[in-house]
C-alpha cells in the first residue's frame, strides 16, 4: 500500500500544536504513536492535507508523565506510552483494572509506540471499513466512507462501526476525566461524555483541540478490578468484546461501590449503569451476578462488524461479566 | 510531493537524506540506506517483521514516518553484530535453528535484543510475552524460544569471561 501525500508538521510546543490545528481545521489530523493512524492512512481512510506529529511534545514532561498524589489523584499525560502505563508499579498497585486492560492492547511492539491519548481517540472499526481502498471501492464503499449504504445494517442510516479500544472501558470504571486543550485553553470532561456512540462521529473533540491528559480521582485508588477481552489471538488483535470491572469491597465482603463497562460491542465504550445501582450494598451471590450479567448483554449491541458472530460476542459479554465480578469479590476477600 | 531534508542516526552512522514527508521509516531504511534486513511483512503493524530499536526500545518501522524519528538513535538488525563477530542472539539463532525461511528473523532478533538488554535472565513466560508481537509462520516458535535460551547462556558466559579477564 502507499501513503497519501500530506505536509508534516512537528510542533515543539502545545501552543504551536493548537495553533496549527486551529489554522487548518478539518484538513489537519493528529499523529501520535501511529499504530492506528498510519495503517488507516495507507488504506486511504483518511486524507489530511496536514499531519500534525505531536510526539515531539513528549519532551514536555507534563504531556508524557504519570503522576499521583493523594490530593489530586492520578494524572497521565496523553503521550504516555501504553507500555509505561501497564508497567507502572503505581498503576498496577492502585488501579489494577487500568493496568490489566492496557496490558492486553495489541502486543508489546505496538504498546511501545501507542499512547493513551491515541487509544482513547482510536478510530472505530468495522470489517467493511478497515480494508484497502481497492477492496472498499470494489464494493461501492460504505456509509462511513465513500458509499451510500451500511453493509452491517442495510437500509439504516446509522454507522455501527465498533469502538475497539481497551483503555477506555477501564478508565470509565474509574470515573476518569480527560483534559482537552484548544485555542481557549484547557477544559475537563468526564470520559463518559467524550464518546458519542456513533460509528461515524465517535468523540466530542473539536478539530482545533487535542486530548492532553487523563485524570482519575484519588477515591478510586486501591479498588479491585480486572478486564476480560475476547480476541482470536492472545496478542496483537483488537477486542471483539471486552468487560472491565472496578469494585470497592469492604472487610465483610459487601460491595460498597462498583462500575462495569463494555467495549467493542457498541460504537462507544459504555458503562452498564444498572450494575452500579444493583451491586452497591450487596454481598456476592450467584443470583445477583447472573442478573448483572444479563443486564450487561442488554447494553451490548454487537453487529456483524467483525469476523466473529454477534451472538458469540454477546454471549461472551455475559461470561466475562460473571467472571470479572466473581474475581473482584474473591480478590477482595483475600486482602 | 516535495522532499525534505531529514537527519537520521542509524547503527551509529549519521545520515542526511532528502525524502518526502510521507515516507515510512521502513522504506527509508530499505530503499535509501540499503538496510534490507528490516522486512515488510503485513504492512499494517501486526506482524513485527519490520522491528527496529528506537533508543533501545523495539518499535515497528512500517507505521513510523522517517521524519518523526530524527532525534533518535536507531538500530536495525545490521547494527547488532558483524559477520566476524555476531551478536549472541544472532549466533544462537543459527545454532538452535530459530530461523527457517528467515523472513521474521530480524524482527525477532530486535525484540530479543531489547528484552535481554532490559532483563538478562527472563523466564519462559517473559520471553513469550516479549516476543508476542512477532509472528513466525514456519518454526512453531519452539526453536525460537530455544534460540533465546541459548542466547541468554552465551551472553552470560561472555559476561563471566569478561569479568574474569
Amino acid at each position: 500500500m502507499t501513503m497519501p501525500a500530506f505536509r508534516l508538521e512537528r510542533p515543539r510546543s502545545l501552543a504551536d500544536a493548537v495553533s496549527i490545528l486551529a489554522t487548518h481545521g478539518p484538513d489537519a489530523m493528529i499523529l501520535a504513536g501511529g499504530t492506528d493512524v498510519v495503517p488507516n492512512l495507507q488504506m486511504k481512510l483518511f486524507s489530511p492535507r496536514v499531519l500534525v506529529d505531536i510526539k515531539p511534545l513528549a519532551k514536555n514532561a507534563q504531556l508524557a508523565s504519570i503522576d499521583w498524589s493523594p490530593a489530586n489523584g492520578l494524572r497521565i499525560g496523553a503521550l504516555a506510552t501504553l507500555t509505561s502505563i501497564c508497567e507502572s508499579p503505581l498503576i498496577r498497585e492502585k488501579f489494577p483494572v487500568l493496568a490489566a486492560a492496557v496490558a492486553t492492547i495489541a502486543g508489546p511492539l505496538q504498546r511501545n509506540m501507542g499512547t493513551v491519548g491515541g487509544n482513547l481517540c482510536l478510530e472505530t472499526r468495522c470489517q467493511w471499513y478497515n480494508q484497502s481502498d481497492f477492496w472498499r471501492k470494489s464494493l461501492g464503499g460504505c456509509l462511513k466512507k465513500d458509499g451510500p449504504i451500511c453493509h452491517v445494517a442495510p437500509g439504516g442510516k446509522f454507522c455501527w462501526a465498533a469502538w475497539s479500544g481497551d483503555s477506555a472501558p477501564a478508565l470509565l470504571t474509574l470515573d476518569a476525566e480527560i483534559e482537552i486543550t484548544g485555542p481557549q485553553g484547557a477544559r475537563r470532561l468526564p470520559l463518559a461524555q467524550f464518546y458519542k456512540n456513533d460509528g461515524m462521529d465517535r468523540i466530542a473533540l473539536g478539530r482545533d483541540e487535542l486530548l492532553t491528559a487523563v485524570h482519575v480521582p484519588a477515591r478510586m485508588a486501591g479498588r479491585r478490578g480486572n478486564y476480560h477481552k475476547l480476541r482470536v489471538r492472545n496478542s496483537i488483535d483488537y477486542p471483539l468484546a471486552g468487560v472491565a470491572v472496578s469494585m470497592h469491597v469492604d472487610s465483610r465482603g459487601i460491595c460498597r461501590d462498583a462500575r462495569l463497562a463494555l467495549t467493542a460491542v457498541n460504537p462507544a465504550p459504555l458503562l452498564v449503569k444498572e450494575a452500579c445501582e444493583w451491586l452497591a450494598g450487596q454481598p456476592a451471590s450467584p443470583e445477583l451476578i447472573d442478573r448483572v450479567a444479563q443486564q450487561a448483554i442488554r447494553t451490548a449491541k454487537p453487529l456483524t462488524t467483525s469476523g466473529s458472530t454477534p451472538v458469540y460476542r454477546r454471549d461472551m459479554v455475559r461470561v466475562f461479566t460473571r467472571r470479572a465480578l466473581e474475581e473482584s469479590w474473591r480478590s477482595a476477600d483475600g486482602k | 510531493m516535495s522532499k525534505q531534508l531529514i537527519k537520521l542516526r542509524v547503527n551509529g552512522e549519521q545520515y542526511e537524506l532528502a525524502v518526502p514527508p510521507n515516507k515510512l521509516l521502513l522504506d527509508v531504511l530499505r530503499e535509501d540506506l540499503g538496510l534490507t534486513g528490516t522486512k515488510r511483512g503485513c504492512d499494517d503493524s501486526s506482524c513485527g517483521a519490520c522491528s527496529v530499536l528506537v533508543d533501545g526500545v523495539p518499535m515497528l518501522a512500517c507505521v513510523a514516518l522517517a521524519a518523526s524519528y530524527q532525534d533518535c538513535e536507531l538500530t536495525t538488525v545490521e547494527g547488532l553484530g558483524t559477520l566476524d563477530a555476531l551478536h549472541p542472539v544472532q549466533s544462537s539463532w543459527g545454532d538452535a535453528g530459530g530461523a527457517q525461511c528467515g523472513f521474521c528473523t530480524s524482527g525477532f532478533l530486535i525484540s530479543t535484543k531489547a528484552l535481554l538488554d532490559r532483563n538478562p535472565h527472563p523466564s519462559l513466560d517473559e520471553i513469550r510475552e516479549a516476543l508476542s508481537a512477532n509472528l513466525c509462520r514456519c518454526t512453531g516458535y519452539m526453536q525460537i524460544y530455544e534460540s533465546v535460551k541459548l542466547a541468554i547462556e552465551r551472553a552470560a558466559a561472555a559476561k563471566a569471561a569478561g569479568a574474569g579477564s
